[in-house]
């Protein structure tokens, strides 16, 4: 029952998804050639570790702005951490990956806080997970779990709903790690 | 038939097992759906747990109390003097815990630790700190962030470490009792699972037990029924046989007591003439009788017995209806004449002149209907209406329906009418004589004719009998195969047939009709002289008349089926004779004649029976010409048969006929003279054989008047009262001139008044 209505726009994301998928497969074709750019604003996610096209050292920087030019993904879902539906904005993951040139197979987030968890690379590829910078169309500050929330699209594909996938979830996301 | 052990292999078992199994399905029905149960309790309470994330919660208290120590740590440098306030490490420190703590007001979280008592404080004391700091260190900061403000705060947030390390203890204890509860719930239901199962394991062993055991027994009950059904099979047979053996005796020994009874019969006739008193005479009358009635009842139970063990087979062929109509009338009108009576015979117009019938049968069961009605009629009038109607089944019956003015019949009797040895009235039926068994023949026979016979009376009023039969009609107006034949088929076989025929008449029509069917005959007189001729030269055929002086022809067939030389004792003997009852029939093949003739005698019926026994290489008959409508139907009788003449006038010429039917004319007062001594001595024996040989002649002329009225003096000889024979034989001798009439009118004499051409 709570899936119909992520059912009845399933061909549409599907449809979407399959788009970015290929754009996706162009950047990452097309990016080793070009840098990405600097960031202006202050640094909100750094990507590290196997990444091909760094703008920092050996890091990927983003600032909220470089997040926000990425193709965004909008979704309502339940969280344990809301009582009720929550609105998610954001990159999809793996055009975040793919704009710094990751490419691994499992990724560390960090938060703010330290914590820290593992998420096999392949997640970002088969889910639409988006690093969410808009909780209700709203940027989120750090302690409404921002700026940056990690989600899963928890409603439409019910088996994401437990206790791994919830672990996964790293809010007030602060660095990917590509091992 | 069955032993007791059938009896309790068949009965009371099988509903017992058939309960048992239903019971221990019912269980295993019960038990599938009590693990059912189980499963789908267990499942609804892994994802409550999976669903509201609970486990999630002690971490997440865990993480907002770490957040509090390291803000506190982070809060106790930026008070302290010696350090450079690092504000905006500060600031982020704080938003985090502000984060954590937050989470503790989720929805999950606080139905998890609402119970926990210090919960609602701590939360007010956390709610009240966040409140006093935000005025610097919130999203809209109300004065500037300075050491005073949070060295004036440092003890609130002190304060609040150790409730918050009591809620993570808190909530980690109640985690962990839930998770013994849940824990303890799904041991349960373990157990109850694996009971469930074990019981579902019994269950199943008994349900495949008693199923085995019943598929066992159901196999034994077969075994059972079977040897059963042999036996019954064994008996029924055994009674089919002994019955079958019952129905041979009864017909053989039907057969056997007739033959005596012949010989009985006629010695009867000869004792007639030996001279006696009037009172031996009426003794003998009544002996007479009675020997006819045995007869009569000896035929009737032949015919039973025959019916019964299905041995009658229907001849079915076509013939000429209203011929059969004036025999059967010729046959009753003396008894109906008897009393003051009087017999119609009335046949629609629409009913068609040839059917398709086993004449015999048919004969046979009007026969019965019509001599019922008048024996339990006494005044009044006898009524047999023929017409036809539309049937149930959508084809055209014929109905014969027999009315009378009798005695009629109450409800109860006509119940059991047709039931055997059932008579309407048992204190009349020894008056009236019969077996009984007429009404159930002839009801058999329409039935094995695919028709039926009903009966309505009324006590005092009369009754009615309805006989009806699917009408069927010859596709071919021909009287018979031999009509097919072209006409003037080239003769190729040139027969030598003997004759044995005592009447003048006869012998010359037959010699007319050998003639133009290309054969030579020859006559004997009587059946001795017939034996004789045999012997002395080679005859193809014998046609053999059945009443002849001397030795009749029965008894001439025994006698050449019983000569020495085989090439002569083989030769074929047909009958000839005036009646076609199935009787005499039978008594003809049983001497040992291999076909039979009724008079009158056609060229096609002649031909016919000559080329079954010669095959097809025996000459073809001469084309059957339709007979004209019969005419001179006065009082539902002809004097003459116009069809019989144009049979007769295909068999010879004109003048040959004329030479004949005059012939018969003249030596008719001969005839009549010697009934009529016949009849003053008391010889039924000469009455009939005069009568049955007037009757012969008469019908090969087409003289049907006269051959009913003869017909009716043979058949009334033995029993009818001597006034009564005295009657027919006037009736025989008033007859003559008028047919000699209808002859001139027909042509077939020039005129009345000329004397007889001869040659």
């Amino acid at each position: 029952m709570l899936k119909r209505p992520a059912d009845d726009h399933c061909g549409d994301r599907d449809r979407r998804r399959f788009v970015q998928a290929g754009s996706a497969l162009l950047l990452a074709a097309a990016l080793p050639a070009r840098a990405l750019e600097r960031p202006i604003g202050p640094v909100v996610l750094t990507v590290s570790g196997r990444v091909r096209t760094p703008n920092d050292g050996a890091d990927a920087q983003f600032d909220m702005a470089m997040l926000a030019t990425l193709p965004q993904t909008s979704f309502s879902t339940r969280t344990p951490w809301y009582a009720k539906a929550r609105r998610f904005t954001g990159p999809l993951l793996r055009d975040v990956l793919a704009a710094a040139g990751a490419q691994g197979t499992l990724i560390r987030l960090t938060a703010l806080n330290d914590y820290k968890v593992d998420m096999p690379y392949d997640d970002a590829q088969r889910h639409d997970v988006i690093v969410a910078r808009l909780l209700d169309d709203k940027p989120m500050a750090v302690r409404d779990k921002g700026p940056l929330f990690v989600i899963y699209p928890f409603d439409a594909r019910p088996e994401l709903r437990g206790a791994v996938y919830y672990s996964r979830s790293a809010w007030q996301l602060r660095t990917i790690d590509v091992l | 038939m069955a032993t007791a052990d059938d009896r309790r292999a068949l009965s009371p078992a099988p509903g017992l097992h058939f309960s048992w199994l239903g019971l221990v399905g019912f269980g295993l029905a019960l038990a599938l759906l009590a693990v059912a149960l189980v499963q789908a309790r267990q499942f609804s309470l892994l994802r409550e747990a999976v669903q509201t994330g609970d486990d999630y919660v002690v971490p997440m208290v865990f993480q907002a109390e770490t957040e509090q120590l390291r803000l506190l740590d982070q809060w106790r440098q930026a008070v302290d003097e010696r350090v450079p306030l690092d504000e905006r490490a500060l600031r982020l420190r704080y938003e985090i815990w502000v984060s954590r703590v937050d989470l503790l007001r989720g929805a999950s979280t606080l139905r998890l630790i609402e119970a926990h008592s210090g919960y609602q404080q701590t939360l007010q004391q956390i709610e009240d700190f966040v409140a006093a700091a935000d005025r610097a260190l919130g999203p809209t900061p109300a004065i500037a962030l300075e050491r005073g403000f949070l060295g004036a705060l440092l003890p609130d947030l002190e304060a609040l470490t150790a409730p918050m390390h009591e809620l993570s203890l808190g909530a980690s204890h109640t985690v962990a009792e839930q998770m013994e509860r849940r824990a303890v719930t799904v041991r349960q239901q373990n157990q109850l699972g694996l009971g469930l199962t074990v019981f579902l394991s019994l269950l199943t062993l008994a349900f495949a037990y008693t199923a085995l055991r019943q598929v066992r027994q159901l196999r034994e009950r077969r075994v059972v029924l079977e040897e059963l059904a042999a036996k019954l099979r064994i008996a029924r047979r055994e009674a089919e046989t002994a019955s079958e053996a019952k129905s041979a005796f009864l017909a053989n020994m039907s057969h056997e007591i007739r033959t005596p009874f012949h010989g009985l019969m006629g010695m009867l006739s000869l004792l007639r003439e030996t001279g006696l008193t009037p009172r031996q005479i009426d003794y003998l009358r009544t002996a007479t009788e009675s020997a006819d009635h045995l007869l009569a009842l000896l035929n009737d139970i032949l015919d039973m017995s025959q019916l019964e063990s299905g041995r009658v087979a229907l001849a079915v062929a076509p013939l000429d209806l209203r011929a059969l109509l004036r025999d059967v009338e010729a046959l009753m009108r003396p008894q109906a004449s008897a009393k003051p009576l009087a017999l119609h015979i009335d046949t629609d117009p629409a009913v068609p002149e040839r059917i398709l019938a086993d004449a015999t049968r048919l004969k046979q069961i009007i026969f019965n209907l019509l001599s019922n009605a008048i024996k339990f009629t006494d005044r009044g009038a006898v009524v047999l209406d023929v017409r036809t109607r539309d049937g149930s089944a959508g084809e055209t019956e014929i109905v014969f329906e027999v009315t009378d003015t009798g005695v009629g019949m109450d409800e109860a009797t006509l119940a059991l009418l047709f039931n055997r040895f059932v008579q309407g009235d048992n204190s009349r039926s020894r008056r009236h004589g019969g077996t009984g068994l007429g009404l159930e023949i002839s009801r058999n026979l329409a039935r094995l004719m695919g028709g039926d016979i009903f009966a309505r009376s009324r006590q005092g009023e009369g009754s009615c009998f309805t006989f009806r039969m699917p009408l069927r009609v010859p596709d071919d107006p021909a009287l018979d195969e031999a009509a097919r034949a072209p006409a003037g088929t080239p003769q190729t076989q040139h027969l030598q047939v003997l004759v044995a025929e005592d009447h003048p008449v006869n012998r010359q029509y037959m010699a007319a009709l050998l003639e133009t069917l290309g054969h030579e005959a020859h006559f004997s007189v009587n059946g001795e002289e017939a034996v004789q001729a045999l012997q002395q030269r080679r005859y193809d055929v014998v046609l053999m008349d059945l009443h002849m002086p001397v030795l009749d022809g029965v008894q001439a067939t025994r006698a050449i089926r019983a000569l020495p030389d085989a090439a002569l004792a083989t030769v074929p003997i047909v009958a000839l004779t005036a009646d076609a009852f199935a009787e005499t029939r039978e008594r003809c093949l049983l001497a040992g004649m291999n076909d039979f003739l009724s008079k009158p005698v056609s060229p096609q019926k002649l031909a016919a029976t000559l080329r079954r026994l010669f095959g097809t290489g025996a000459p073809a008959a001469v084309t059957e010409v339709l007979p004209p409508r019969q005419r001179a139907w006065g009082l539902g009788r002809a004097l003459v048969d116009e069809s019989a003449i144009a049979m007769a006038l295909q068999a010879m010429p004109r003048e040959k006929l004329a030479t004949l039917v005059q012939a018969f004319l003249d030596q008719a007062p001969d005839t009549v003279q010697r009934l009529r001594a016949a009849v003053r001595d008391a010889q039924p024996l000469e009455l009939r054989t005069n009568a049955h040989a007037a009757k012969g002649a008469a019908l090969n002329l087409g003289m049907a008047g006269l051959a009913a009225t003869a017909e009716a003096l043979h058949e009334g000889a033995a029993y009818l009262p001597a006034h009564e024979i005295a009657r027919l034989v006037q009736r025989f001798e008033d007859q003559l001139p008028a047919t000699r009439e209808a002859m001139v009118d027909l042509g077939v004499l020039r005129h009345s008044a000329q004397p007889a051409v001869t040659g």
